[in-house]
């Protein structure tokens, strides 16, 4: 017994200082496996940015600031002519139509599904927007030309002309003739894509919002739209704006799908119903069969892009700094 | 029998001389309520006088809170919940299934354990709740968000900053914006669901100050786990045990001459 336990005494300070040790190794390869971690995400980010400049530099030499404002994109042409302001236009506008449509559908899904709907509706509703969330792109692209798009031709785009023929600036923007190809059908599956995304995202915030402040709010008698808009809205807007931007995004670099239905044109119309182009349905539609400096223009392209991108998420962090002031944070 | 201990902890501050009784503003006649299945109250019968101080106590899960909550029927929000009975306010049947629940929130206001302002700025969490029931110009709205302000004792302590968020004030600050906004409103009768729970002292002796001072205007319920503050603070007293009533009478009587076996046991703390 004596011996036994000189034994334990001896090996007990010997293990722990030796487990010690052991977790300080431990510790310190997760210390430098997360740091790694995130360190490539810079790096790959870095890599990304570089190698697209480097791709686009013949093209950026060629044309300079012109590429930004110029129209005329003529890749085959001696010397080749490219200017971007289709695309960029097609990008915006189609993206700002699709988030015009999205975010109030998408949130009124959202206060419907958290704030009046009956329990025994909740559950299908929202399986049915995580499986609109998970169709393919490609899907959304075919049903866009064989069905949403023929469908609109024949009777949305018709009906709109013509209500809107004559009157000034609207009757431009809903001018003929139908097409199955459109800036407005791209958008109208942009929104349809991006929804879900605002929805999940809103109706995760939404839950977020204490009974007690819903209660407090009710119990001044408020009604339900008032509670929504100045109590559940405003509590949960950070949530709300990131879903919104995270769906913005998305349809700024949708691809697939909107390379099926928007057309392809690099014309600029004024006519929301006319053909179009956006600019990752511009590099996906070309890129195969473009090199020397029509490539180097697709790349360039990508870059742009990329720097939309930025400023749009940029934009969003403002206002809603913005938005927190003069909430009197 | 003979230790009534809790002369010692509130008799001093029990009003001797009992006020008269006064008329009824919300009356209960056998109030039933119902979690789905689970009978939460058992024939409740019991009046709120006007501008009179009515405390609920009793040990947790007794119903107290489920009973506050019928008078402007919160419980509406959630599926599943019932009451069946009678439930008067002046002339108005609350239980009535057509009733506009807005309107009876705007007569019936009510103030929360935890405290709840809206997450805008203070001026805006007065007058979010006045916008809802009047149209009114911007320097009446002033006037108005300070009365109201001043009548939750809370003007001296925020006029210079009316545009910070409400979330920026501490705990018992917040809880007094919440009763000036319920008093903004001009109800006519106040809930308090043990409005001082997360406050400190200090703050619940200044919240049961104004619940004082609101009573000469408003009919005032108030729930509370703590009894020296319903000794402190109530004309009535009505002690609640598993869903039942067990009794309703002056606060003084309650606290010094109880009547019931179990309300004498609860309030020496020989249960709870």
């Amino acid at each position: 017994m004596a011996v036994q336990g000189d034994v334990m005494e001896a090996a007990g300070p010997y293990d722990r200082a030796k487990a010690l040790s052991a977790f300080k190794l431990g510790d310190l390869t997760f210390y430098w496996i997360t740091r790694i971690s995130a360190i490539s995400v810079l790096l790959i980010l870095g890599g990304i940015i570089l190698s697209l400049i480097v791709g686009a530099w013949p093209a950026m030499k060629e044309y300079g600031f012109a590429f930004l404002w110029t129209q005329r994109w003529a890749p085959s042409a001696d010397p080749p002519v490219l200017g971007a302001l289709g695309p960029i236009y097609g990008t915006l506008i189609t993206s700002i139509i699709a988030m015009l449509i999205a975010i109030p559908v998408g949130i009124g899904i959202a206060v419907f599904l958290t704030e009046l709907c009956p329990q025994m509706l909740r559950r299908p509703i929202g399986i049915a927007i995580e499986l609109l969330a998970g169709i393919p792109s490609i899907i959304y692209g075919m049903w866009g030309f064989f069905v949403l798009g023929p469908f609109l031709a024949n009777t949305f785009q018709p009906f709109m002309i013509r209500i809107f023929e004559g009157v000034p600036v609207l009757g431009a923007i809903f001018a003929g003739p139908p097409s199955y190809l459109s800036l407005f059908n791209a958008a109208l599956i942009l929104a349809i894509m991006v929804l879900p995304f605002i929805t999940a995202i809103s109706v995760d915030v939404f839950k977020t919002v204490p009974p007690v402040l819903k209660e407090a709010a009710y119990g001044m008698g408020c009604t339900t739209w008032e509670v929504v808009r100045s109590v559940v809205i405003p509590y949960t807007r950070v949530g709300v704006i990131g879903g919104i931007m995270l769906a913005l995004g998305r349809a700024l670099g949708e691809t697939m799908a909107v390379t099926f239905i928007i057309g392809n044109s690099f014309r600029i119309s004024s006519s929301i119903f006319a053909p179009g182009t956006t600019i990752s349905a511009a590099i996906a539609s070309e890129f195969a069969e473009s090199d020397g400096l029509h490539q180097s223009g697709l790349i360039l392209l990508g870059l742009l892009l990329f720097v939309l991108t930025f400023f749009v998420l940029a934009g969003a962090r403002l206002m809603l700094m913005r938005l927190e002031k003069k909430a009197g944070k | 029998m003979t230790e009534l201990s809790v002369s010692t902890t509130a008799a001093g501050h029990i009003p001797q001389v009992p006020l008269p009784e006064a008329p009824p503003k919300v009356t209960v006649r056998n109030l039933n309520f119902y979690y789905g299945e689970h009978h939460a109250l058992k024939n409740i019968n019991l009046t709120l006088g006007t501008n009179r101080v009515t405390a609920f106590i009793g040990p947790s899960g007794c119903g107290k809170s489920t009973l506050l909550r019928i008078f402007n029927r919160m419980y509406d929000l959630y599926p599943g919940q019932r009451a069946v009975g009678q439930l008067m306010l002046d002339q108005t049947n609350i239980l009535d299934p057509k009733l506009d629940l807005n309107l009876l929130r705007a007569r019936v206001g009510m103030v929360f354990q935890k405290p709840t302002p809206f997450p805008m700025t203070i001026y805006e969490n007065i007058a979010f709740g006045i916008r809802l029931y009047e149209k009114i110009s911007k320097s009446e709205m002033d006037d108005r968000v300070e009365k109201a302000l001043r009548g939750g004792a809370l003007w001296n302590e925020v006029k210079d900053k009316l545009n910070a968020s409400g979330l920026s004030l501490s705990g018992g600050q917040q809880q007094r914006l919440c009763i000036a906004r319920t008093v903004a409103v001009r109800p006519e009768v106040i809930l308090f669901d043990e409005p001082c729970s997360a406050l400190d002292p200090i703050s619940t002796a200044k919240v049961e100050e104004l619940i004082q001072e609101l009573s000469e205007d408003y009919t005032i319920a108030i729930v509370t786990h703590n009894m020296q503050q319903a000794a402190r603070v109530s004309d009535k007293t009505a002690f609640m045990y598993l869903g039942e009533l067990i009794e309703f009478d002056d606060t003084n009587k309650i606290f010094t001459s109880p009547s019931d076996r179990r309300t004498q046991d609860y309030i020496t703390g020989r249960f709870g």
